[in-house]
């Protein structure tokens, strides 16, 4: 039999690992977030400032689809949904209303300069938001949705650092199936025509490229990421809500994650999330042991650190911290 | 206008904002010639380029090539047609080989269609191997073989200007725009990049060029054609268009 003492001490073990597993699973999300952006930005050099909006739809169709009916309960307002779908299911929902949203959005923008294309699709993400807040008999507004089932379901005093185990796992599988299908397809003659876009767009339909054609489709295949992105987030938080969760910080975030870890390949845009939301997750942590003087500014102090260290990065390593490696054709 | 040009510009008017670039402009190219244009800065030479590229939409006009009608089709059709043209500043990929940038301009390459990577794994692998072949083969021919895995924003400007060349020569065009293509090449290699278009030529190509050097314009082209503010004002051999009052007038100067 464990001893009080000993049941306590595995209790602040599986503590930590639960929120460990949490950092890693929160980190996987924003690097399927970056690796969608990283395909349109670093490789194609759209400039998309609407992820918030693309991950929003994403986690919502998700939501709506997978969750079980809510029981009646006074003061919340219930949402469209009770389909209790398989999760799998859940996942291509959600990306294909993303990637859809996506591709209609690039439809009339795309064409666009980089910054027009960039304001456009930041209006997008927030009418995206202002409607998730808005539509109550869809997304029950300003509550949002709970009652988000998780990947499998556990119960004992394990359950927890179970959950959070299948939430690394699951997640990790997908990040490595992500990396894999997109180095297959980026390091192709498909994604030697995406680069060329980025370097100059006119010479590329100059040697006969039908350049609009290649944007619309890494357009839909990123915002198809951002919507997995967001099932996948629905699935760890089991509760969403448009306020915070899909603000355009969000969307700013993945950007610094980008050019911190490097545009343009995809090992940079996996170690930009994990280290930029890693500075996230130890602020909130060291909150907990900060003297009582620093503890109000730890979020202040963090985001320094972030705009400090992209200013040094931006200066002395343009390139970021893994940077785009030269093709070289035999 | 003759029907067997391979080239023919009708009365093409172009504006931005309220200033024509090319106004009421006609003219037209032989199969298998090099043919010169010229004429002041901006007398709309480059803008007439871009439109016979398909980079910018006439106004007004028409524009044939062989048996096609090509304005307002874009640009990567024309491509596909057998027109290509290069810039007078190189657009070159900078962030890319000198090898990626001619690999990328072969016009069919199974593997530049993002279904076919699943579908038909090995048409991707063939024709990439056989473009890449082609590739070094142009490389070779324009003597940039050396440099085929360096970045293109290492060249030197003059190597800048054979990459167009050869990346336009990778579509496999019959005719081929050139903007100003030894502008800024030492002689010697400007003497073997005409060497080079006029091997081409023979070996039945058609190149319309933008020169300012009346060295090459003079020895190299069989036919000149003088643009001035927007239309052309003259159109003969060399010999004749050097002789032509107007031409001395606007552009050669007395």
């Amino acid at each position: 039999m464990k001893t009080r003492a000993e049941a306590e001490r595995l209790a602040i073990d599986t503590g930590i690992l639960v929120n460990l597993g949490f950092y890693v699973s929160i980190s996987i999300i924003f690097a399927i977030l970056a690796l969608g952006f990283n395909l349109q930005w670093g490789y194609t050099g759209l400039f998309n400032a609407g992820i918030a909006g693309f991950f929003l739809i994403g986690a919502y169709t998700a939501a709506i689809a997978i969750t079980p009916p809510t029981p009646p309960s006074t003061g919340y307002p219930g949402h469209l949904g009770g389909f209790q779908l398989p999760l799998a299911v859940g996942a291509l929902l959600a990306m294909a209303m993303s990637g859809l949203a996506a591709a209609l959005v690039a439809l009339p923008t795309v064409r666009l300069r980089a910054d027009y294309l960039a304001i456009a699709t930041l209006a997008f993400a927030e009418v995206v938001r202002t409607v998730a807040l808005n539509l109550e008999p869809v997304t029950a507004g300003t509550i949002g949705i709970v009652g988000i089932p998780h990947i499998l379901t556990f119960s004992g005093p394990d359950a927890a650092f179970l959950n959070a185990a299948t939430d690394v796992g699951v997640g990790a599988a997908i990040l490595a199936g992500l990396f894999l299908g997109l180095h297959f397809i980026l390091e192709s003659p498909w994604g030697r025509v995406l680069r060329a876009v980025r370097e100059d767009e006119e010479a590329t339909m100059a040697v006969g490229k039908n350049t609009f054609r290649y944007k619309l489709q890494v357009f839909a295949i990123g915002g198809a990421l951002m919507g997995l992105a967001g099932w996948l987030f629905a699935l760890t938080l089991l509760y969403i809500e448009p306020s915070g969760s899909f603000a355009p910080a969000i969307t700013f975030s993945v950007w610094v994650m980008v050019i911190v870890g490097g545009a343009g390949n995809l090992r940079g845009a996996i170690a930009g999330a994990f280290v930029i939301y890693g500075l996230e997750w130890l602020s909130v942590q060291l909150k907990d042991v900060a003297p009582d003087f620093l503890k109000d500014s730890i979020p202040y102090i963090r985001l320094m650190i972030v705009g400090a260290l992209l200013i040094i990065l931006i200066i002395y390593r343009p390139q970021g911290i893994l940077r785009e490696k030269k093709r070289v054709l035999r | 206008m003759e029907h067997r040009e391979i080239l023919r510009v009708g009365r093409v008017r172009k504006a931005f904002g309220g200033i024509s670039a090319v106004d009421d402009c006609s003219l037209s190219v032989s199969p298998q010639s090099v043919t010169g244009l010229i004429g002041p800065n901006g007398a709309g030479k480059s803008t007439l380029f871009n439109l016979v590229a398909g980079l910018y939409q006439p106004d007004e006009g028409e524009i044939w090539f062989n048996e096609t009608r090509i304005d307002g089709r874009p640009p990567f059709e024309i491509v596909h047609l057998g027109l290509t043209k290069t810039w007078q500043i190189p657009h070159e990929l900078r962030n890319m080989t000198v090898l990626e940038n001619l690999v990328l301009a072969a016009k069919h390459n199974a593997g530049e269609h993002l279904l076919n990577l699943f579908v038909r794994p090995g048409q991707v692998r063939r024709d990439e191997k056989m473009w890449r072949a082609r590739a070094r083969e142009i490389l070779k021919l324009t003597q940039l073989d050396a440099l085929a895995n360096e970045h293109a924003k290492g060249l030197s400007g003059g190597q800048k200007k054979l990459l167009e060349l050869a990346r336009a020569l990778m579509t496999d065009p019959t005719l081929v725009l050139l903007d100003e293509p030894v502008a800024g090449v030492n002689p010697t290699l400007a003497a073997n990049l005409m060497d080079l278009i006029e091997k081409l030529r023979q070996g039945g190509r058609t190149f319309f060029l933008i020169e300012h050097d009346m060295n090459v314009v003079m020895n190299r082209c069989d036919r000149v054609i003088v643009m001035h503010q927007g239309r052309t004002i003259a159109d003969g051999t060399p010999a004749s268009v050097k002789a032509n009052p107007l031409v001395i007038d606007s552009y050669l100067g007395g």
